[in-house]
């Protein structure tokens, strides 16, 4: 069996699910993909150069 | 070799003054122990001639190399409570319960170095006898074999700093490896001497690792005892920057130990616990973060005695807003950071239509990591408060081996322990996915995502759960990585 094949059983095995229609998503689809993500991304960056000069800090106390 | 010493209160501890000799620092140990442990402890054995194997291998590697002459041996100090007693001539321990019973009554111990200064060495103590320890504390189970007699004791590994061959940074980097290889078997025990070869491209002997260490040298103390180091920098331009002590707390809440550097001290330490400030109805409208319901931090900081506790502001001699870079050695598989669960939390409102969530500006928000069998497990414990089909959703989905859990709640659920609701974020989710969740649930309804199509194809790749109203006020709180302090 693909593994593909075997993820989908995983999720139609889980009893109850129903359709959701994705139009009830479309306002947080578009907050992820406008806002969110770009705002993840460029966080995650400045961490990283914020942390490349911390790397220098002298602790000795 | 054995030496039992009764006391009718900590403040007797200053009797260590008199059985120690001298190399041993007895009064400032005397002193420190006087002022930082509890009444409770009742009974203190000196275990003398005891081979620590954290100083020998400062002993082979340094002190055997010096013209002064430094013993090979430690003292160990183990403490118990009032119904122990030490039968001096049979060299045994009693206690009313029996041998098997001796765990119950042991608080700890603290090993001492024959060094003169900094004399404090290896040491687990109870959280349960410091004298002002916080609520929550990072903590494993530690094996002692004493008399022939094994022990064991929870708490968080601490020593002081050597001065001479280690600093601060090497005794935050040696506290949480060796909590580590305690608490995971898959990380392996390192000494002290090894953490100071760990931190340098190559052994840069005799004195050197005293001058300091940078920041860089603990990460790569880390990535040397085969962790995966987030280090994650204050940003300063931010008005005090509350991501960064988001993070932080989420980190720690998810039971792992913090490297922590405070830039204008010159100092490390390991953030290892917490306590929450009392709940309170402010009835002020705001969305809040677990980080702003928290009144202190918990520090092993190499000058002290463990567990710390340090105000968030206005501390002395520091507090825990004075950290302005951590590193959390986390294990691999850990792809999608905090930074982005502290962005991502708030957005999931937009979903509130569909799963039933608070209002925003009326919840608490509190995220951390798990692993996907620790979830399974708490809902397990607790499947009575869940709707069948969730409770089979839960332990149907095909996690990665850790995920992101965010917990929603309002102000009257915080002050009770409960949430209204849940998401469960996938830890090795990419940035840019637009939908990194396996689920996310309230009381009334649960969204469950097929994580393989999910990105290509949203209509297909989810699908809803009506719930059955269980008749609760709200979820327990997922409060599981941490060990509660019970006083004594």
């Amino acid at each position: 069996m693909d593994k593909g094949k075997k993820e989908g059983d995983v999720f139609e095995s889980i009893e109850g699910l129903t359709p959701v229609d994705p139009k009830a998503l479309a306002d947080f689809q578009r907050e992820m993909n406008e806002q969110v993500i770009p705002e993840i991304v460029k966080v995650v960056q400045e961490r990283r150069m914020l942390a490349a000069e911390s790397r220098h800090w002298q602790l000795k106390c | 070799m054995y030496t039992w010493i009764s006391l009718n209160s900590s403040a007797d501890l200053t009797k260590l003054e008199a059985e120690l000799s001298s190399e041993f620092g007895p009064a400032r140990v005397a002193k420190k122990l006087a002022g930082g442990i509890s009444n409770a402890v009742k009974g203190v054995l000196i275990e003398r001639n005891y081979v620590d194997k954290d100083y020998r291998s400062t002993y082979y590697n340094f002190y055997a190399k010096k013209g002064q002459h430094y013993r090979a041996d430690c003292v160990r100090l183990h403490f118990f409570d009032g119904t122990v007693t030490f039968d001096e001539k049979a060299l045994k321990l009693n206690c009313p319960e029996g041998a098997k019973a001796l765990t119950d009554h042991y608080f700890g111990f603290v090993v001492l170095r024959p060094t003169g200064i900094a004399t404090i060495g290896r040491s687990i103590v109870s959280p349960d006898v410091r004298s002002g320890a916080s609520r929550y504390i990072i903590s494993a189970k530690h094996k002692v074999h004493l008399l022939g007699y094994k022990l064991f004791i929870e708490g968080f590994p601490s020593m002081d700093q050597h001065i001479d061959i280690s600093v601060c940074a090497h005794a935050a980097c040696w506290s949480i490896l060796r909590h580590y290889s305690e608490r995971y078997n898959i990380y392996r025990e390192f000494l002290t001497h090894d953490i100071t070869l760990m931190a340098h491209q190559f052994d840069p002997g005799g004195l050197i690792p005293s001058k300091g260490l940078e920041v860089s040298h603990a990460e790569r103390v880390f990535q040397e005892a085969g962790t995966f180091p987030v280090h994650v920098t204050r940003d300063n331009s931010k008005p005090k920057d509350p991501s960064f002590y988001r993070q932080l707390i989420a980190y720690v809440e998810s039971g792992f130990p913090l490297f922590a550097a405070m830039h204008k001290h010159g100092h490390a330490v390991a953030v290892v616990g917490y306590a929450w400030r009392k709940a309170v109805n402010t009835a002020i409208p705001g969305m809040r973060y677990a980080w702003d319901e928290i009144e202190e931090l918990s520090f092993v900081d190499d000058n002290q005695l463990p567990y710390v506790p340090v105000p968030i502001k206005g501390g002395t001699p520091y507090s825990a807003d004075d950290i302005d870079a951590f590193i959390v050695a986390l294990p691999e598989k850990v792809f999608y950071p905090a930074d982005a669960v502290d962005r991502l939390a708030p957005a999931l409102f937009k979903l509130g239509a569909v799963v039933g969530l608070p209002p925003q500006d009326q919840t608490i928000i509190r995220y951390f990591i798990t692993t996907g069998s620790a979830l399974r497990h708490f809902v397990r414990e607790r499947e009575s408060e869940f709707d069948p089909k969730l409770l089979a959703a839960i332990m149907t989905l095909p996690y990665a081996q850790f995920v992101w859990v965010v917990e929603f709640a309002t102000e009257a659920q915080w002050a009770v322990g409960k949430v209204a609701a849940r998401a469960i974020i996938d830890a090795t989710a990419s940035l840019r996915e637009f939908m990194p969740l396996w689920l996310m649930h309230s009381q009334s309804d649960a969204l469950v995502f097929n994580r393989l199509t999910v990105s290509a194809d949203l209509g297909s790749g989810m699908g809803a759960l009506k719930l059955t109203d269980t008749g609760h006020g709200g979820f327990t709180r997922m409060e599981q990585n941490l060990r509660p302090t019970r006083t004594k």
